[in-house]
């Protein structure tokens, strides 16, 4: 599996707080590494780095085996990063169709630019039969939708704008099991077309275990714990966090 | 798809229909027309048809700017304001000599950047906009009151201008009409109006999505004062003269009004700018008919504002058990 992308030493401090402090981490194409750690514990900040929201105040990034400066959302996305957020980027009152192509509007009239409804609709509808993701129409609104649903939408609008990095913040969040099954689903038939690379920040030791094909554990800013999935038991990823509290309680 | 289509029928459509905001307002305005003729006689008649016009205009062209902004979630509470400075600005550049045409583009441009300082003081510095243009809604008071001394002046230009600009019996509702369609499509059909609208009904994800959040908010204040002040000018030309004390607050809250009760929300992320012209008219309707009726100007306040409080009401609570759906 050749690599997509690599982060190397990061380290990044807001004020006297050290968010992260020298992380390394590594995915190939069609490999899922799930990132699990504590409130706080930056992977977070991982993820906002490799998106370009936050620039590390030293480590490299690599992108396709070239070092890459993410000095912004946009850049990040123009080298095929695309992040769904915990917190949805979806807008309730909009579309399926317009939340898909927010801020890639599809457009006709030159100059002008007005709005191509029809053809967003069309293609919107397009993308989301390709990973099965089944709404009733793209033209409803995305309020009406369930949780499951609308993070579907969001992993959809990500993968159909060519992302080849797809970073996946906690996107099984206060989900029920069925609708977590819709999102483990769709990752699973993701994983299968085998050209993405998917980073997952995840909280479920069962769902990240069954999900990812790697696992890494941040603490307080640091990598203590990385491996397959296939090797790993979530009372190996348990053990290390229950030392940790004995020794915050000791602490 | 096709059997959704197909069953829906008429009875969905309408019920679809009237569900939307605007529909209950134009079910209202139609009741009080055909009562208003009943009980009058006169109300559809082309010298009153021509009255309602100008009640119309002035609020929904201010509405076209105030829904932009409501939807994104700000408000200017000074537009009434700029109505007023702008035919100042016009005469005072018309007094050194500048053929009026371009005194009307001078005080247009005013007008844009007394909204662009709106804009970069609420954005830039953080002050909510209601604090920021209840500021300059006594600041521009007092800057017209400054300029004109107090007094009225007589509005300048020849016949046709003037007839263009608003003295013709309906030039001032044709512009309203015109400004009503530019505004439309610019809400529903362009990325402006989608991204305007994203920022109200999630800033977070329209941020996330590279939305340049400052720059739609400050254009749309840039875009409220420039209309508020063509306002201010259509109606100087149509009066002849020019009034210190012209537009103010109430035409700003007849603008906000006409946005709410076709369906804008005061908390962002929804609002149409057909809507704005429905409620104008219901405002327009009322207006006048209560004008004819002969009811006395106390009691038409009360009218007035017990209906903009019921159209409000009904709308907020229409839009709830829509939001029930959704949430």
């Amino acid at each position: 599996m050749t690599e997509a992308i690599r982060a190397e030493n990061i380290v990044k401090t807001f004020g006297s707080v050290i968010a992260l402090n020298g992380v390394s981490m590594s995915v190939s194409r069609g490999e899922t590494l799930g990132i699990l750690g504590d409130n706080g514990a930056g992977k977070s900040t991982l993820i906002k780095i490799l998106t370009g929201y936050h620039q590390p105040d030293s480590g490299e990034v690599n992108v396709d085996g070239n070092p890459v400066r993410l000095g912004s959302v946009d850049e990040a996305r123009a080298l095929g990063i695309e992040c769904v957020y915990q917190d949805l980027a979806l807008v309730n009152g909009l579309s399926i169709y317009h939340n898909m192509f927010l801020k890639r509007e599809l457009l006709w009239g030159g100059p002008f630019g007005f709005l191509n409804h029809r053809e967003m609709r069309r293609r919107a509808a397009e993308a989301l039969a390709e990973i099965g993701v089944a709404v009733p129409s793209v033209e409803l609104e995305v309020g009406l939708l369930s949780g499951g649903q609308r993070q579907a939408i969001a992993v959809a609008r990500a993968v159909s704008s060519n992302a080849r990095i797809l970073l996946l913040d906690e996107p099984l969040a206060a989900m029920g099991a069925r609708e977590a099954r819709l999102i483990i689903d769709l990752i699973d038939r993701l994983k299968a077309r085998g050209e993405l690379a998917i980073v997952m920040i995840a909280h479920n030791y069962a769902q990240t275990l069954e999900i990812c094909d790697r696992v890494m554990l941040i603490q307080h800013g640091e990598v203590t714990f990385e491996s397959q999935t296939a090797t790993t038991s979530a009372e190996e990823l348990l053990d290390i966090v229950r030392r940790e509290y004995r020794a915050a309680r000791a602490g | 798809m096709a059997e959704t289509a197909a069953g829906k029928g008429v009875a969905g459509r309408a019920y679809e229909f009237l569900l939307r905001p605007e529909a209950s307002v134009i079910v209202v305005s139609l009741a009080l027309v055909v009562y208003f003729e009943i009980a009058n006689r006169n109300f559809i008649s082309n010298a009153n048809l021509q009255t309602i016009s100008q009640f119309v205009a002035a609020p929904v062209i201010i509405a076209c700017g105030e829904i932009m902004l409501l939807i994104c979630r700000e408000i200017d509470l000074s537009v009434g304001q700029v109505f007023a400075l702008a035919p100042f600005i016009m005469e005072n550049v018309g007094d050194v000599g500048v053929p009026v045409p371009l005194a009307i583009l001078a005080a247009l441009a005013v007008c844009a950047l007394i909204g662009l300082a709106i804009g970069l003081i609420t954005i830039k510095l953080g002050i909510p906009s209601f604090i920021t243009t209840l500021g300059m809604l006594f600041l521009i008071t007092g800057l017209t009151l400054t300029i004109s001394r107090g007094y009225p002046a007589n509005a300048p230009g020849g016949p046709v201008l003037t007839g263009f600009m608003g003295a013709w019996g309906y030039s001032e509702i044709v512009w309203a009409l015109v400004i009503v369609a530019v505004m439309h499509i610019v809400l529903r059909h362009t990325r402006w109006g989608l991204h305007t609208i994203a920022i109200g009904g999630n800033i977070v994800a329209a941020a996330e999505a590279g939305i340049a959040i400052n720059r739609i908010k400050i254009g749309n204040f840039v875009l409220t004062s420039t209309l508020g002040g063509f306002c201010g000018l259509l109606e100087a030309f149509r009066v002849g003269s020019i009034d210190p004390l012209a537009g103010g607050s109430n035409i700003m809250f007849l603008g906000v009004a006409s946005g709410v009760i076709g369906g804008t929300a005061i908390a962002g992320g929804a609002g149409t700018i057909v809507g704005g012209l429905v409620g104008g008219i219901m405002l327009g309707v009322m207006q006048d008919g209560f004008t004819l009726q002969g009811i006395n100007a106390f009691t038409f306040d009360i009218i007035i504002g017990a209906a903009i409080l019921i159209a409000m009401i009904a709308n907020t609570h229409l839009a709830r058990l829509r939001g029930g759906l959704q949430r």
